[in-house]
């Protein structure tokens, strides 16, 4: 695995780390409607740290000395996955705009705080894509790995 | 405009040539390991800098590791 696959793989668990932890505030402080306590409340530090760690040990090890950080190729695929996740933003900006519309009514009104929510969805959402992006490309762990 | 096939010998070049790792000819190319694999597989073109870097490694002409044909020839 070269660098550019271990950073969308690396990109790929943030973002899902990401959501996990938002999913699981929300389930703790809206649905359950309590404070967590303990151990309860820095597992997602220490699942964040824990990423960070592996992420940087994985990206220090080369699979040769003089290996290149990037090429043509890598560059390539970065680039085609950049243009994904502008689409993707694109796609999802429209859908948020279209949709309360049906929801709320045109005369509707929704909270302040569920815009920042839709903006870091968005966020998350063009992460998620750039990422599945670079590694369908390499064809996940794939047969571009081997030979 | 005629679709083509960009062909090459790399992989046999690689083993005429010392029995060279992918791993060496990416080092002495200035690429990842991964990009020779996909060029050997035909699943990547690589650009005209590369090919050179690739044909000069093995000390062949360009036209003796890439092999261009039209696919209605």
């Amino acid at each position: 695995m070269n660098k550019t696959q271990k950073g969308a793989w690396f990109n790929l668990v943030m973002v899902l780390l990401g959501v996990a932890i938002g999913v699981w505030v929300i389930v703790e402080l809206v649905v359950l409607g309590r404070l967590p306590e303990g151990f309860a409340m820095v597992w997602p530090l220490i699942a964040f740290w824990l990423v960070v760690v592996i992420a940087i040990i994985s990206l220090r090890r080369k699979q040769s000395p003089a290996e290149v950080d990037s090429d043509e190729r890598d560059n390539l695929i970065k680039h085609r996955a950049v243009i994904a996740s502008f689409v993707s933003v694109w796609i999802l900006l429209a859908g948020v705009t279209v949709i309360p519309r049906f929801v709320v009514g045109i005369k509707g009104s929704i909270p302040v705080w569920l815009l920042a929510f839709i903006n870091l969805c968005v966020l998350l959402g063009a992460g998620l894509v750039y990422s599945v992006a670079v590694l369908v490309q390499y064809g996940w762990r794939g047969k571009d790995g081997k030979g | 405009m005629a679709k083509g096939k960009l062909n090459n010998k790399v992989r046999r070049l690689r083993f005429d040539n010392g029995e060279m790792t992918q791993q060496k000819l990416a080092d002495a190319t200035g690429v990842t390991r991964q990009t020779i694999i996909a060029i050997e597989s035909g699943k990547y073109a690589p650009s005209l800098p590369l090919a050179f870097r690739i044909a000069r490694t093995f000390g062949v002409r360009v036209e003796d590791v890439f092999k261009y044909e039209d696919e209605d020839s």
